[in-house]
């Protein structure tokens, strides 16, 4: 049903879009009817503060100056005068509900999640951010992808510096989606601008949103809730695209799925492992143990000489199935696969001169996931 | 029973004039205005569900 009050937010959002889209001082229009019913009511309780503000500082001002004391004017003695009171105590009240109505009715739509077309799991990490596509059998990690050399000054920053990622989420435009969202260590909140979607992740919660997206396009965004010293590394970015390159998408992401599923049963070689273990490490470990695996203590141990890592191979895939109970080490044998999991522990035994000539095979892996 | 409700919304609003606010003081009994101002205030938030059901259609 379309609610009379709609003109309104209509008339205001129309007469502003255009400068908003120019404007990066105001927020963002947004690319779903959600965004833009906010940004129509941002815009809405704005100018009614500003014809409020103009009516009451514009009679303060002239009674300031019509009546000052140089030309005689005496200030008046009266304890109360009934009406004057009620009428300034109803109208603010009349203006607040006006605003509440069309307010209360957005809310309402913005918690709809029901009748979703497409269901994803956000998970929070410590810092990165797990998308699972549910009913689909298709997973991953999403890790900020900004060079190290970027962060520690040494290039030149990008054009999205600290807002690109390895695997973006891909959404379809047009369809409902549904997030559930969690997380697995501490509060992180889930935050982009131009889907108008700011939500906490809590550990042992689901709380629930959705996004219907008009526009193809890039969407970016970044937790927005402090959650460790790298909560500046974990970016969002959300790839729309028209349905049916979304399908293709989906089938190609699903196939290699299959296909690293095959992989777990077959012999790897030293060389393929390092390859591969290299890639996980850098993207998933090297925010923490660094990328030369030479840690940053107390909280991140290096990995680059350490005697219990060399020595010890159970130890060391314990810690990276089970994490470390009580400290930053989460466990990952949720997050990764078994052919990750085999490849960052080879490559970890291997690089740096640590030259153990281990190679742990992702069969192992799988049947130490599976106990 | 009028001059009592009419005193409740005044009170509601915030609004009320010295005489009325005397005359009630010395003439009302306490347990009547409680009693109003809870029915009053359950009409009130009564009134405030129906308005946000109404609106979000």
């Amino acid at each position: 049903m379309r609610l009379p009050w709609r003109w309104l937010l209509s008339v205001t959002s129309a007469a502003t879009l255009s400068q908003a889209h120019a404007s990066s001082w105001n927020m963002p229009v947004g690319v779903t009817d959600i965004s833009r019913d906010i940004f129509g009511l941002h815009m809405t309780i704005f100018w009614v503060c500003v014809v409020i503000g103009v009516i009451v500082f514009g009679v303060m001002f002239y009674s300031l100056f019509r009546y000052r004391h140089s030309k005689g004017a005496k200030a008046a003695q009266f304890h109360e005068h009934t009406s004057v009171e009620v009428l300034w105590t109803a109208i603010p009240i009349l203006i607040l509900v006006g605003m509440a109505v069309p307010a209360t009715a957005t809310l309402k739509n913005m918690y709809d999640t029901s009748e979703a077309d497409l269901d994803i799991m956000i998970t929070g990490q410590q810092w990165r951010w797990r998308y699972e596509y549910l009913g689909e059998d298709v997973a991953f990690t999403s890790n900020l992808s900004t060079s190290r050399e970027q962060i520690r000054g040494e290039a030149e920053r990008g054009e999205h510096y600290l807002l690109d990622v390895d695997e973006p989420l891909v959404l379809p435009i047009n369809r409902k989606v549904r997030f559930l969202m969690t997380s697995d260590d501490v509060i992180h909140s889930w935050w982009v601008p131009e889907l108008a979607v700011k939500q906490d992740t809590i550990p042992g919660f689901i709380n629930e949103n959705w996004v219907q997206i008009n526009e193809p396009g890039i969407y970016r965004g970044q937790c927005a809730e402090l959650c460790g010293v790298n909560h500046g590394f974990m970016p969002i970015v959300v790839h729309a695209m028209e349905e049916a390159d979304y399908e293709i998408w989906l089938a190609e992401r699903k196939e290699a799925a299959e296909q690293e599923a095959m992989g777990v049963d077959r012999e790897w070689a030293l060389e393929e492992l390092m390859a591969r273990g290299e890639t996980v490490y850098q993207s998933i470990c090297s925010s923490c143990h660094q990328s030369e695996g030479q840690g940053a203590m107390p909280a991140f141990p290096a990995l680059a000489g350490n005697e219990q890592l060399i020595d010890d191979l159970d130890w060391h895939l314990d810690r990276i199935i089970n994490g470390v109970s009580g400290a930053a080490m989460p466990a990952f044998r949720s997050t990764l696969n078994p052919v990750e999991i085999a490849s960052v522990v080879t490559y970890t035994r291997n690089a740096w001169g640590n030259d153990t000539g281990d190679v742990v095979q992702p069969a192992a892996v799988a049947e130490l996931i599976t106990q | 029973m009028w001059p009592v409700v009419k005193s409740v919304l005044a009170a509601l609003l915030g609004v009320q004039n010295d005489r009325q606010r005397q005359h009630d003081f010395s003439t009302g009994k306490p347990a009547v205005f409680i009693i109003v101002a809870v029915l009053v205030t359950l009409i009130f938030v009564l009134l405030l569900a129906g308005i946000a059901i109404f609106a979000a259609g």
